[in-house]
């Protein structure tokens, strides 16, 4: 009943774990058969190794939380040298989740990772809000953003699915401009850029200053933004923010999206996507649904 | 030391003492116990604080694990309203301990303040070696009434002067009489004995304390810099060899 088919990939189910809440999901192996989950987006990875933000890298608010790990990750190479292969064997979708400092290191990451046996779908990150150079700067602007879209399609064979920032300009313009640029889907949303100061130090949380919040203190914000992108573009959308419960998931499905990634709600209860698809089981048996579809993008 | 696979589960509260102003000792059922140095995830609160706590592993029993808290913010306030009977979530046991297989000899268990906790555990796993607890503590002092059993010996030093001697634990330690060093408490402590221990030529080993978020090493917000580059306090530790630590003055 929860199958779904998101750009040509199949889903066991409509819940994907969320880019950097997840590792590259054998860290959360120990705990449950992540083998049960639609799919597992890795950690954000660039093309040359990153050490990621000095200083605090978590703080949280009532029902959220900020961070600042700032892309750190192994490298494209090391990735797919090292965790790749294991990551196959997981029994789930891999969905490569890739950042760039500049157009060519998009570019060239991109290329690697289309090649990549086992990599199903790769998710393009112009939203993380922790790095200066590159991330989030080609996410602001959609003139930008289709820059790069374009470029790193002409080298990507895998479906390309574009995750969005919620700090862009204008969301909706973003992601159309992302569809005509050649995405075969969009994600969205990424973490708000945010600020904490300790009033005791006079002085930001963060070394980086700003920093992402995420969790279900984002919910309806980014609920709103995934249902207005679901009605203005042609191509998947994926929702992110916030989601927690099975009812979230399906408030977003019935507001467009065709799958939707689970983050912060992992940290709270690590079984937690489980229990959305259980959730969305029971709801479709009870509702007599043969598939979510009937009350996808209702609204 | 075997390393039992962690488990999610919510778990009932056996007891609950508290042993000071802001130090309780909470002990649950648990059928995974776990190594010392190993920690858990605990929460027993919905999405404010939005994480849960990690604490390291005071003691085990059958059946039962203990913690030894003290109380810092939000999370750790709302742990000590927990009764016997209540319930508490929990993922553990969690990341790497000390490394205590081949420890023989005199051992140094150096500790500050609630860096206390997982010593009692700790002594217990070296029953062949000789080990000295030195304890630094602010004011009040707790948590060492069980070694005095364990024929353990244990120097304590306040920073107020009210119990042991007056000063810092660092003050009254000194590593040349120890074959290992094994600390746990705040970081200008631990980095403060690993300079002595390294000077004086003895291993040590720290166990780290870090804000964390998912404790299995999937979110990367709790790096410690070390000579091979970030490595993560909740899954490549919290117990780190000191010499490979990189501290930050």
């Amino acid at each position: 009943m929860l199958e779904t088919t998101l750009c040509g990939i199949t889903l066991k189910n409509p819940v994907i774990a969320a880019s950097g809440t997840f590792g590259f999901g054998a860290e959360y192996g120990q705990l449950f058969d992540v083998g049960r989950l639609g799919g597992i987006c890795t950690k954000g990875l660039t093309l040359h190794p990153r050490e990621g933000n000095l200083g605090l890298r978590v703080w949280e608010t009532p029902a959220g939380m900020m961070n600042s790990v700032g892309l750190q990750n192994p490298g494209i190479p090391g990735f797919l040298e090292r965790e790749l292969p294991r990551m196959r064997t997981l029994g789930t979708v891999v969905i490569a989740n890739v950042g760039g400092g500049d157009l060519e290191e998009y570019v060239e990451g991109v290329r690697l990772l289309s090649n990549a046996e086992g990599v199903d779908i790769v998710e393009l990150n112009i939203s993380c809000p922790n790095v200066h150079e590159g991330g989030m700067a080609f996410g602001i602007n959609s003139d930008v953003a289709a820059g790069v879209v374009a470029a790193v399609r002409r080298v990507c064979s895998k479906p390309l699915m574009v995750k969005l920032s919620p700090n862009a300009e204008d969301i909706v313009a973003m992601a159309i401009a992302c569809e005509q640029a050649g995405a075969d889907a969009v994600s969205l949303v990424n973490s708000f850029k945010a600020l904490a100061v300790d009033i005791h130090t006079r002085k930001p949380v963060f070394d980086n200053v700003t920093a992402g919040l995420s969790g279900p203190c984002i919910k309806p914000i980014a609920l709103r933004m995934v249902w207005e992108v679901a009605h203005a573009v042609h191509i998947p959308v994926v929702g992110i923010g916030g989601i927690t419960t099975w009812e979230d998931a399906l408030e977003f499905i019935m507001a467009g999206a065709t799958a939707v990634q689970v983050g912060t709600a992992t940290f709270v209860k690590p079984t937690t996507m489980l229990d959305i698809v259980d959730g969305l089981d029971r709801y479709c048996a009870t509702e007599h649904l043969t598939s979510l579809a009937t009350v996808r993008h209702i609204l | 030391m075997t390393t039992p696979s962690p488990v999610f589960a919510t778990i009932p509260v056996l007891s609950h003492e508290q042993l000071t102003s802001d130090v309780w000792r909470l002990t649950v059922d648990t059928p995974a116990a776990g190594a010392p140095g190993q920690f858990y995830l605990v929460r027993a609160w919905g999405h404010d604080p939005l994480l849960s706590r990690p604490l390291s592993i005071h003691d085990v029993g059958p059946g039962m694990v203990s913690f030894l808290y003290q109380v810092r913010g939000k999370g750790t306030e709302l742990l000590t309203h927990l009764a016997p009977g209540d319930t508490l979530t929990v993922t553990g046991p969690l990341g790497h301990g000390f490394r205590t297989e081949d420890l023989h000899g005199n051992v140094a268990i150096v500790t500050g303040g609630i860096g206390i906790a997982p010593a009692l555990y700790l002594v217990r796993s070296l029953p062949g070696c000789h080990v000295t607890i030195v304890a630094g503590f602010r004011h009040e002092v707790y948590g060492l009434s069980e070694f005095r059993l364990l024929g353990t010996d244990v120097l304590v030093a306040t920073e107020d002067g009210c119990q042991g001697a007056e000063g810092l634990c660092t003050d009254i330690f000194d590593p040349t009489a120890f074959d290992t060093v094994l600390a746990c408490g705040p970081t200008p402590m631990m980095a403060r004995v690993a300079d002595l221990c390294a000077r004086a030529g003895v291993p040590c080993q720290v166990s780290l304390e870090a804000h964390m978020a998912c404790g299995v090493g999937a979110c990367l917000v709790c790096p410690c810099a070390t000579v091979l580059g970030n490595k993560r306090v909740c899954a490549d530790g919290p117990v780190f060899d000191a010499a490979e630590v990189i501290w930050h003055a």
